[in-house]
C-alpha cells in the first residue's frame, strides 16, 4: 500500500492540519505502510502532480485551504482541482480536509474513476486554544475535532474501505457529541462545531 | 431599487440566540473557518450581527445544534423576517 499526503504549514489551521496528520503518518510507519509526505514547502503541485503520476499510490490524503472546485497546499498554491489534476485520483481512494472540498472537485473526482471519496460539503472548522498553539497536540479544544478526523485517514491506513473509514469516522463524533453532551464542562461549547464538521463529511464510492 | 431592503435579514430573535451561545465561548478560543480566518468569539459576534458570510455560517451551525436537540422547530433563515 502507498499513501500520499500532503500536509502544508503556513497559518493557525493549516498549524493544527499539519501537526495533528503526523498522526496519520505515525500509524502508516507503525503499519509499514509506504508513505510520500509533502509537508510544509514540499507540498506544491508539480511535486503532488510528478508523485502521482510515477507512483502507483492507493491513497491520497490532502489537508489544506479548499472550496468547491480546488485544494490548496504551501502558501495556498492549488494543488488539485476539478481542471487540473482530477484525473489523476483515479483508482485511489481520497480524503480531503478541507473546506467544501466535497461539493463540486469531490464528484468530479469520482467521475474520473476514483474508487473513493471522503471530504466536507461545507466548510470544515477548527477551534483551538490560543495557548496552545504552540503545543498543538495537546489542545484539548481542537483535539476532538481533529481526532474525530482523523479517524478516516486512520482506518484507510489500517485497509479498511473507504465506507468503513466514514463509519469509523462518523461513529468518533457520536462517541465525542455523547461525551461533551454529557458533560457540565465549559467544552460544551464544541458540540456545535462537532456536529457541523460531522454532518458536513461525506463518502462517495 | 434599494438592494439592502429585499436582502432577506435573518431575525433579531435568532442572532440574540446565536450572540448569547457565542458569548459563552471562552476568550482563549479561536476558531478558524477555512481559509476565511480566525475569529474570537467576540469577532464572530460581530460577523452576527453584521450577517455577513461567515456569521451567517455560525447562525447556520448554532441553529443547526439547537435543532438537533430535537426543540426548535426548522426555519429556512432566507426566508426568515425583515428586522429592521
Amino acid at each position: 500500500m502507498l499513501l500520499l499526503l500532503t500536509r502544508p504549514r503556513y497559518d493557525p489551521a493549516t498549524h493544527y492540519l499539519f501537526y495533528w496528520s503526523g498522526f496519520l503518518v505515525d500509524e502508516a510507519k507503525k503499519r509499514n505502510v509506504r508513505t510520500i509526505d509533502l509537508s510544509k514547502e514540499k507540498a506544491k503541485k508539480d511535486k503532488f502532480h510528478s508523485y502521482l503520476l510515477k507512483q502507483p499510490v492507493d491513497i491520497v490524503i490532502l489537508n489544506g485551504h479548499g472550496n468547491s472546485e480546488e485544494v490548496a497546499g504551501q502558501n495556498d498554491e492549488v494543488l488539485l482541482s476539478v481542471s487540473s489534476g482530477a484525473k489523476l485520483m483515479k483508482g485511489k481512494n481520497i480524503f480531503i480536509r478541507a473546506c467544501d472540498a466535497a461539493t463540486t472537485l469531490g464528484q468530479e473526482i469520482m467521475k474520473m474513476g476514483a474508487t473513493g471519496f471522503v471530504g466536507y460539503t461545507r466548510p470544515f472548522w477548527i477551534a483551538r486554544d490560543v495557548d496552545s498553539f504552540n503545543r498543538p497536540l495537546e489542545d484539548e479544544t481542537a483535539g476532538p475535532i481533529l481526532r474525530c478526523s482523523n479517524q478516516v485517514g486512520l482506518s484507510l491506513i489500517k485497509g479498511k474501505p473507504i465506507a468503513q473509514a466514514q463509519e469509523d469516522s462518523l461513529a468518533r463524533y457520536r462517541e465525542n457529541i455523547d461525551k461533551y453532551s454529557a458533560s457540565e464542562t465549559t467544552s460544551s461549547f464544541l458540540l456545535p462545531f462537532l456536529l457541523w464538521n460531522m454532518t458536513s463529511q461525506v463518502c462517495y464510492q | 431599487m434599494d438592494e439592502t431592503k429585499t436582502t432577506p435579514r435573518i431575525s433579531e430573535d435568532i442572532t440574540n440566540l446565536v450572540i448569547a451561545r457565542l458569548e459563552t465561548i471562552p476568550p482563549n478560543i479561536e476558531m478558524s473557518m477555512g481559509g476565511d480566518g480566525n475569529f474570537t468569539a467576540r469577532e464572530l459576534i460581530e460577523r452576527v450581527r453584521e450577517q455577513d458570510d461567515v456569521g451567517k455560517k455560525m447562525i447556520d451551525m448554532q441553529m443547526a445544534y439547537l435543532r438537533s436537540l430535537g426543540n426548535l422547530p426548522t426555519q429556512k433563515f432566507g426566508n426568515a423576517s425583515t428586522t429592521n
